[in-house]
């Protein structure tokens, strides 16, 4: 396996961009890229040649995060002043502008069926459910207190939620916090199972694998990639490599390897096989805050694609292959 | 039986004397010779009988009888005979003084030697003076000079008898030996041929004698016959038998040894008592290890002979015997016995030798030196000795004198590998690419010669590699040591196939469970002593690749089989304390004080761990043990003690200025000791130079830290991100804010990947201080990107934003976009101030909610206002639109006129010209009118300019009407302004104080990271500083628990000022003249009265 730089577009954004994801492709359009800036706009680009498709604005403050709904037909973004807005994709047009006050939003994730929104809810030590049909808030998943004579600000503070994860059956969701600690609810009791521990450093990314639903990779600022058995609650696997922070974490639609971006400024690819890095792209100038794998679509995509985003202001495509 | 008769005077008679039956007491003989008046020549035969028997005293009485004066009377016409008697007595006291010659050691033995000699001279001198000519004489006065050493003079005595008599062949072998001793060797030869010619059945002696002056000119095989012939004619000669040992011997092959040691044994059976054979046997016995025989036979020699040189080596023989068993002292006395008893250094340069190591193994490196050099100046190209003074000169630190010899060593012999191995351990610390160089060309010889590279120069090369970052090189070099293994199953990733209990995971780094499931499945889990330290440093290697997880199972591996190895609990501590796992990584430490509960290193470690686990109590004590356990010497400890010291006067938040300047001055003075004991600390320079900034000695400081960052960016091992930083705060505090923001990012790229929010913090204050607020937002976003749950940092962000506005609006110049741009910023401080309101509810953060609130109501206020000014402006700018559009309709009217007018004018030109082409046609003659008519046509061109300068009219009165309404828009920013000036005159009185707080902050926080200096551990404490801003915000909630109201205000001010400096009033206030609304919001300035 390895990746082929494709494209690379400078100055993609005007300031250091956060956050990237694929929009599935449709009927009448293929796969596009969302990817999300601290200029505070949310941009359309098409493969391979990273074509502009369309800017959005209305955001304030930097854009944290984007999430496309597996249908292509709509997608969320977030920005740091906590206002989560769902648009349509193809027209732009405003479907829902989300908030949960105080609770501040992180990364989001749909559910495989598209019928969830699971947004990471910060310093609520939460995760939030939003139906989207209705736009209504369904569940908020909150990770209890750890036991103890004094449930100090402190220990609250540390189990800030970062990350979401749904497991590919939607039955399971994954968030990781600051303080390192990863917990797995269950989806359809909205109960929490257990916590899944290992880091000790804000997990800032996690995914499943798509072709094991008990499989989680989570990236850690320790540096490490770790894999889990989310079910059992054992460690699987430790990948080090990263001289720095790993900032995002995705897996390749065949489930035979991961991608990383990591504040050391390299894109890695990891092989599941070997647990090993087999590949490091060291394009973007600052550090990588997004990786994302374009899913397989029906209308015939060409090979695999990865696309990563960086502080660098740049937009860089790979062949996955 | 040989038997000697003397003659009975006046008879026929005889007494027979059985000459093995001679009297013990020698008067009884002498009376018979006296009575008998027997002739001379029979004292003599029995003077000599007594001498063979050793009865030297008997032997002496009748000599002395003999060459008494009444002899000298009574026999006054024997003259030979008297002569011989003398003789034989010169002869005799020549031997005892030559025997004295050789017992030089006592004074007393040294005057009667003298007497011995004189004794000798007076007898010669008498056997002269009966007949100057009697060659005997003068052959035994040349022994007595050759015994005295006067060679010169002996040679010129036994001249004198052989010009008389060519052939007296005691004359020739006396010559002979003269010229030997001279060293001509040849002559001495030609002597000896003569003697041989002259007297064909002369002893042995003359043959050995031959012998010797052969071997002395190199003519070996000669030589050989020679003492053979010796040995021929006397089995039992044991001078020729020792001569041809060493023959044998020299050339240094077995069966030659053999043969010389056989010899060597029956000369020793023949004679017991021979030194030389004694000392051969001795050497023998020596390297074939027999110890005790060399001490007795070195023993016996030293007991028989006198000889100078013969002694030496036996004390040599000792004296290497006693070295090879270890005694230095006493094979140290034996040298220097053996030594003294050389003359000159180049007769027997051995003991010198030894003397040198011996002296270099006690320490006595002066001495070595000097017995070293000895050896050098007769073998200028001995590597052993070049090497030794090689060492001496690195022990005594002349480091490059010791590298020359090395250096001269190596090239000496550019194929003996250990020369080259001692080169590069040489050079290791003082240049490494050389070193690198040696130990390569070390390993190329050994491989050349087949033999097996030591595990330790490998090592070696692969540490080199190491430093010199050339990593991949360093793991083959590493790998290459290793060989086959355990380690290459582990490393092979294999053993992921273990999963762990994620639960139990915390502990993955004391997990040993892995290697007993390995021995279960049949794998050996051995690690051979020898590649401990190989395997260690293979661990460090990729941990440096930033494989952890291998690193981390080759230590573990390590501390499996050899679970006293100290440093590997302390790695794998390091570790988990990069990844922030504090507990595991204490407890990790805590095995290794189990080993050793003094180490220095894991102490100042554990110390470390308590203090980013906020034990401060428990970090002094255990610096303390650190530093006693050092004795004070260990800088590390005590820069963090000086560290702690620091932390503590700024850390308490009831600020006590008495007992922060204790513990600054107590901080400086610790700082100060490390820089007395190491002048080039760079961690102790840099915490001087911050308690130096602290008390406001920036130029001082700034100097300082310049310095130890020019220091630090020499060196690959030293990272030094806090002096970056604290330069940059020098810069910040003395307004150079361009210098500053430059000094911050780069630090912030240089050592953190972007990643730390504490840098960005600062960042964003010096962006503040120089009022660039956008810049300062987008590194507060920034900043909570990083780190989200840092609340402080949202409400900097606001408060950058409500500047931002206010001083927007304070401007005279605003243009509408300015004043959206205001407004869309104050719609997000409202909306940031009022989460973190929300916010406050939950206690997520330890702001106080009122005043969030003052700032929430302040923000919405000047939204308000700003939403006027934004209508205003948005009316203005409508206005604008309107009349520009007016303009515009006026000018395409005037347009429209013009177009129109021209088609008038075309048209009626049209007109004229038909009219004149009809003219033309029909009157010709009108030519002058039409001309006249040509003209009328450009004057109309001339004319069409005009609506453009209408324009331009136009543009300008638009100017002067927007002039008229910036004065309208002063009049209400002058209100806005003096708003905020209030605002800032009310919060400017706590804010002074608290700004120096503040400041104080950033540099203790800086300084978190000083301790982490030379790193025997190599932790690295890049997250330090990241803890540090967490710890920092854990510690504004602690003090948020009590709800006193003021302290918490306290708190939150002085978080937020961070950013909310008190700005210098710009006096820029010719407008405050215009007119004020001092109802404008009386409520707003009530709330902040409350400050």
């Amino acid at each position: 396996m390895k990746l082929a730089g494709l494209k690379s577009t400078e100055n993609a954004h005007d300031e250091s961009v956060w956050a990237a994801t694929w929009v599935p492709a449709t009927d009448n359009r293929p796969a596009l890229l969302l990817t999300g800036s601290l200029d505070e706009t949310v941009k359309l680009w098409r493969a391979d040649e990273l074509d502009l498709e369309r800017t959005n604005t209305g955001h304030c403050l930097g854009v944290v995060s984007v999430a496309a709904h597996p249908s292509g037909v709509i997608a969320a973004s977030a920005s740091l002043d906590s206002f989560v807005r769902v648009f349509d994709v193809d027209t732009n047009a405003s479907i829902a502008t989300l908030e949960a006050p105080p609770s501040e939003v992180w990364q989001m994730q749909f559910d495989p069926k598209g019928t969830t929104l699971a947004v990471a809810g910060g310093g609520s030590a939460s995760v939030k459910l939003w139906d989207t049909a209705t736009w209504k808030l369904i569940a908020s998943l909150s990770i209890p207190r750890p036991e103890g004579p004094k449930p100090s600000d402190k220990s609250n503070s540390k189990k800030f939620v970062l990350s979401v994860a749904w497991s590919p059956d939607g039955r399971r969701l994954a968030c990781g916090s600051m303080d390192g600690t990863i917990s797995v609810f269950d989806v359809a009791r909205a109960k929490f199972m257990h916590h899944l521990e290992g880091h000790s450093m804000p997990v800032r990314s996690l995914v499943y694998s798509p072709i094991d639903a008990r499989v989680l990779f989570s990236a850690s600022d320790d540096t490490h990639v770790h894999m889990y058995d989310a079910e059992g609650k054992s460690l699987v696997g430790a990948m080090s490599g990263h001289t720095s922070w790993v900032l995002s974490v995705d897996v390749s639609p065949d489930g035979a390897a991961i991608a990383t971006g990591s504040s050391d400024r390299t894109v890695r690819l990891w092989d599941l096989s070997m647990r090993a890095a087999v590949q490091t792209m060291s394009n973007h100038t600052d550090q990588v805050w997004g990786v994302s794998f374009r899913p397989v679509g029906c209308n015939g995509n060409r090979g695999g694609r990865l696309a990563s985003v960086s502080d660098d202001k740049s937009i860089s495509l790979y062949g996955y292959s | 039986m040989a038997c000697v008769y003397i003659p009975v005077q006046n008879s026929e008679e005889e007494v027979r004397v059985a000459l093995d039956q001679l009297p013990r007491d020698a008067s009884d003989i002498l009376d018979i010779l006296k009575a008998e008046q027997a002739p001379l020549d029979l004292w003599l035969i029995i003077a000599r009988e007594y001498f063979k028997q050793g009865k030297i005293e008997q032997f002496r009485q009748i000599l002395e009888e003999g060459s008494s004066p009444e002899i000298d009377e009574y026999y006054a016409e024997v003259r030979y005979e008297r002569i011989a008697i003398l003789n034989a007595l010169g002869a005799y006291y020549t031997y005892l003084g030559k025997i004295e010659t050789k017992n030089r050691k006592i004074e007393t033995k040294h005057r009667e030697k003298e007497e011995h000699f004189i004794m000798a001279t007076q007898y010669y001198n008498k056997a002269s003076r009966i007949d100057v000519h009697e060659p005997s004489t003068w052959v035994g006065k040349g022994q007595l000079l050759l015994a005295k050493g006067e060679v010169e003079q002996a040679s010129s005595a036994f001249k004198i008898v052989l010009d008389a008599d060519r052939d007296n062949v005691p004359a020739l072998l006396g010559q002979a030996c003269a010229e030997f001793n001279r060293g001509r060797f040849s002559d001495s030869l030609e002597l000896y041929k003569r003697a041989l010619q002259v007297y064909p059945d002369c002893p042995g002696a003359v043959r050995l004698g031959i012998g010797l002056c052969r071997y002395k000119l190199g003519q070996f095989e000669k030589a050989r016959r020679a003492f053979q012939r010796a040995l021929q004619l006397d089995p039992e000669n044991v001078e020729a038998l020792v001569a041809l040992a060493i023959m044998d011997l020299h050339p240094n092959e077995a069966s030659g040894i053999r043969k010389g040691m056989q010899k060597m044994q029956r000369a020793f059976e023949i004679y017991p008592y021979c030194a030389m054979a004694l000392n051969y046997l001795a050497n023998h016995f020596f390297f074939t290890g027999q110890h005790f025989l060399v001490e007795q036979l070195t023993e016996t020699a030293l007991a028989v002979t006198n000889h100078g040189p013969t002694k030496s080596h036996s004390y040599y023989n000792l004296a290497r015997s006693y070295h090879s068993k270890g005694d230095y002292e006493k094979s140290g006395l034996y040298y220097m016995a053996s030594v003294k008893e050389i003359n000159k250094p180049h007769e027997f340069i051995f003991p010198y030798y030894g003397l040198g190591q011996v002296q270099l193994k006690l320490g006595d490196f002066r001495s070595a030196l000097t017995n070293f050099e000895k050896v050098l100046e007769i073998y200028p190209d001995n590597c052993e000795t070049l090497k030794s003074l090689g060492h001496i000169y690195v022990q005594l630190g002349q480091i490059e004198k010791g590298q020359e010899f090395m250096k001269k060593a190596a090239k000496i012999d550019a194929r003996d590998a250990e020369a080259f191995t001692d080169l590069g351990e040489l050079l290791i610390s003082s240049d490494t690419s050389a070193a690198l160089e040696a130990f390569k060309t070390a390993r190329t010889l050994m491989k050349k010669g087949g033999q097996e590279v030591p595990i330790e120069v490998l090592n070696n090369i692969g540490v080199l590699h190491f430093e010199k970052e050339e990593f991949e090189l360093a793991q083959q070099v590493f790998m290459e040591a290793l060989g086959d293994g355990i380690w290459l199953t582990l490393l092979d990733n294999k053993v992921n196939i273990y999963a762990i209990d994620a639960s139990a995971s915390i502990l993955q780094y004391k997990d040993m469970q892995l290697f007993r499931r390995l021995e279960e499945d049949g794998h050996s889990v051995e690690l051979p002593w020898n590649k401990v330290t190989v395997l260690f440093n293979l661990a460090r290697l990729l941990e440096q690749f930033n494989n952890t997880e291998a690193a981390s199972i080759l230590y573990r591996v390590i501390l499996f089989k050899y679970p006293d190895y100290i440093d590997a609990y302390l790695r794998l501590a390091a570790i988990s304390k990069a990844r922030n796992n504090l507990q595991l990584s204490i407890e990790l430490v805590n095995e290794a004080l189990k080993v050793n509960g003094k180490y220095p290193t894991a102490l100042s470690m554990l110390g470390d761990l308590e203090l980013k686990n906020d034990d401060w109590v428990k970090a002094k004590e255990t610096f303390r043990a650190a530093s006693d356990a050092t004795d004070g010497k260990d800088s590390y400890a005590t820069l963090s003690l000086g560290n702690w010291n620091y932390y503590a006067a700024l850390r308490n938040e009831k600020r006590a200025p008495k007992l922060e300047a204790t513990h600054l001055e107590k901080a400086k003075e610790l700082y100060t000791r490390v820089l007395i004991q190491h002048t080039s600390n760079l961690y102790a320079a840099n915490g001087a130079g911050v308690v130096l900034a602290e008390k406001g000695h920036f130029d001082v400081s700034k100097d300082i830290f310049t310095q130890v960052q020019e220091a630090a960016s020499g060196s690959v091992f030293v990272q030094m991100a806090d002096v970056w930083i604290n330069l940059a705060h020098v810069y910040f505090a003395q307004g150079n804010f361009a210098l500053a923001v430059k000094m911050y990012q780069n630090c912030l790229r240089k050592f953190y990947h972007n990643t730390d929010a504490q840098i960005l913090l600062y960042l964003a204050r010096t962006h503040y201080e120089a009022e660039q607020w956008q810049d300062c937002k987008k590194t507060l976003l920034r900043a909570i990107h990083l780190a989200p749950s840092n609340y402080t940092l949202r409400f900097d962000a606001g408060v950058a934003m409500q500047k931002f506005s206010a001083s927007t609006l304070q401007k005279t110049k605003r243009t509408a976009d300015e004043v959206r741009s205001t407004v869309a910023e104050l719609e997000n401080a409202v909306r940031v101030f009022s989460q973190l309101s929300a916010g406050s509810n939950l206690h997520l953060h330890g702001f106080d909610e009122k005043k969030i609130n003052t700032h929430v109501e302040y923000c919405k206020h000047l939204l308000e206002a700003a939403k006027v000014h934004r209508e205003a402006a948005e009316r203005e700018e409508q206005q604008n639109r309107q009349r520009q559009e007016a303009a515009r309709q006026v000018a395409l009217a005037e347009e429209a006129r013009r177009k129109a007018e021209e088609q008038k004018k075309y048209l009626l030109e049209k007109r004229k010209q038909e009219d004149e082409q009809k003219r033309v046609r029909q009157l010709e003659e009108n030519f002058e009118r039409v001309k006249e008519q040509w003209k009328s046509s450009t004057s109309a061109s001339k004319r069409r300019e005009r609506p453009e300068n209408d324009d331009e009219e136009g543009g300008h009165s638009e100017k002067r009407r927007r002039k008229g309404g910036k004065r309208k828009r002063k009049d209400k920013s002058s209100r806005s302004r003096y708003e905020t000036q209030e605002e800032e005159a009310d919060m400017m009185d706590d804010q002074d104080e608290l700004e120096d707080e503040d400041a104080n902050m950033n540099y203790r926080e800086t300084t978190h990271q000083m301790d982490d200096q030379d790193d025997a551990a190599g932790e690295n404490a890049q997250d330090l500083l990241a803890a540090a801003g967490l710890e920092d915000s854990d510690a504004e909630d602690e003090m948020a628990a009590p709800s006193s109201t003021a302290v918490r205000r306290r708190q939150a001010l002085s978080e937020s000022d961070d950013d909310e400096q008190p700005n210098p009033i710009r006096d820029n206030t010719d407008s405050d003249g215009e007119v004020r609304d001092d109802n404008d919001k009386p409520d707003e300035d009530a709330g902040l009265d409350d400050d």
